[in-house]
């Protein structure tokens, strides 16, 4: 669920603006520097944001028995780099936004901050960390997928908690009430994604080994060899 | 095509510069979230209405497929604002003030939401993206963007055959094969992104592909009287609201 248009203050759609910037101009100069030494990368990342867009359309089914779709931050993060993602999922949140009127202009620095910085990195951070302790890669691929999922709707909350602070308990109450009403949809819901993400890796690792070693996602004579044929079968 | 893009290259308004429109669209939306919600937000919304009903042509009942997506989330926003958590009236509590300020929340959220559909519903994507090379957006993003706009048709019409494909094989019968469909979309929709990729960059280094995507852009010029007209309207918009907000408050 992205902040819907005009939901928040001007100063806090102006902050998160600015707070996202940094982000997003960075991964510009990633994908300018990448275009410039590598023409053909245009389509391939154009190819990577279509991509990531149509994970949004890809209904999931909820444990709650509802249904929802997956950000698809997780494995955007895994194939493509946080960097990367960050404008790619710019793009992304500007055509759902243009194109489904999904999200809005005014919240696309918010929407950018949660589900195009904080949900790829923290993603992206832990499926580094555990890739250290030598965990089969799918293991690492659902935490990654489970945490970018999670961290995007916690950050969400804590962006409506700031704009819209409870009367009664203030910043940490109403963190609370977006928190818990969130949960109940959200922690089924990244399980949801982090199943499904692995079960999509299973498939590319086992029909494009070509595109993920390309992509760094694997490495030649690692997840190639027995560890990741063991975890795909 | 989605709906909206659909709409937009068949509105009254195609063959208008997108800044007219933006400054008219956009600018009714930041002036929903600038102004008082009462009567600033709902003399917007009315404004907006208006206007995409009449000079812009847009059919009520696209407008309303498309209107009613974000209104569905204005209202459940809006709703956790009834309750308060804490307090002398127990742990949860309905809020002292809350639907005042739901019903703030939902009159600036929907009169922004039209905004911005009024400069959906009239700008074609394919319009928009190549001028925002000269709006300061580097270029190599600009292409990208140009790519993955064009490819999200394709993809989005390819899983919708595959879904199609899957659902004859009795693919969403149980949870079980629900879920090994559901990869299985996910998984090719990657593996045809890139192919398509591919294919494209074979294609185009036949025609001497440099690393720039040159397309045609209809020719359109900013219409001065109409940015000036749309200048007109926010402005009185603004003195309307603070003439009534005063008697009213």
């Amino acid at each position: 669920m992205h902040i819907a248009e005009g939901f928040l203050p001007p100063a806090h759609a102006v902050a998160w603006g600015v707070a996202s910037a940094p982000f997003v101009v960075h991964g510009v100069r990633s994908l300018t520097r990448e275009v410039r030494e590598h023409p053909e990368s245009t389509l391939l990342l154009g190819a990577s944001g279509a991509f990531t867009f149509v994970l949004s359309a890809l209904k999931l089914p909820s444990v709650t028995g509802s249904c929802s779709h997956p950000t698809g931050t997780g494995l955007g993060a895994l194939l493509f780099r946080p960097p990367i993602m960050a404008v790619l999922g710019t793009i992304t949140l500007l055509f759902q936004a243009l194109l489904l009127a999904h999200g809005g202009l005014t919240t696309l620095g918010a929407n950018v901050f949660s589900m195009a910085v904080v949900g790829p990195w923290a993603g992206y951070g832990v499926y580094r960390l555990l890739r250290r302790f030598d965990l089969p890669l799918m293991v690492t691929v659902f935490a990654a997928a489970f945490v970018a999922d999670l961290s995007t709707y916690c950050v969400t909350s804590v962006q409506l908690a700031l704009a819209f602070p409870d009367p009664g308990s203030g910043f940490l109450g109403a963190l609370g009430k977006f928190g818990s009403i969130f949960a109940v949809t959200q922690i089924p819901l990244a399980v949801s994604e982090g199943l499904l993400t692995v079960l999509v890796m299973r498939l590319l690792v086992q029909s494009s080994k070509g595109e993920l070693t390309r992509l760094g996602v694997l490495v030649a004579g690692r997840e190639t060899g027995a560890n990741a044929e063991a975890v795909a079968r | 095509m989605l709906p909206i893009d659909a709409a937009a290259h068949s509105s009254r308004w195609r063959r208008r510069h997108p800044v007219d429109k933006a400054v008219l669209g956009l600018g009714l939306t930041v002036f929903a979230i600038s102004l008082p919600p009462w009567p600033g937000a709902a003399l917007v919304l009315v404004t907006a209405l208006v206007v995409l009903l009449g000079p812009a042509g847009v059919p009520w009942r696209r407008l309303w497929r498309a209107y009613r997506v974000p209104l569905g989330f204005c209202v459940t926003g809006a709703a956790t604002l009834l309750i308060q958590v804490g307090g002398p009236n127990g742990f949860v509590a309905l809020a002292e003030g809350g639907p005042a300020r739901a019903g703030q929340l939902l009159l600036r959220t929907s009169a922004a939401s039209l905004g911005v559909l009024l400069f959906a519903f009239t700008t074609p994507m394919s319009d928009l993206l190549p001028r925002l090379v000269r709006a300061g957006v580097p270029a190599p993003v600009v292409d990208v963007a140009l790519v993955t706009y064009r490819m999200s048709f394709l993809l989005l019409d390819s899983l919708r055959r595959i879904r199609e494909a899957q659902a004859a094989r009795l693919g969403h019968t149980t949870r079980t094969a629900a879920w090994r469909s559901l990869s299985g979309l996910g998984a090719t929709a990657f593996v045809r992104a890139f192919d398509r990729a591919a294919r494209l960059q074979s294609g185009l280094a036949g025609r001497g592909y440099d690393g720039t995507l040159r397309v045609l852009v209809p020719d359109a010029r900013v219409s001065v009287r109409f940015t000036a007209a749309s200048a007109v309207l926010l402005v009185s918009l603004t003195a309307l609201t603070l003439v009534l907000e005063r008697p009213l408050t």
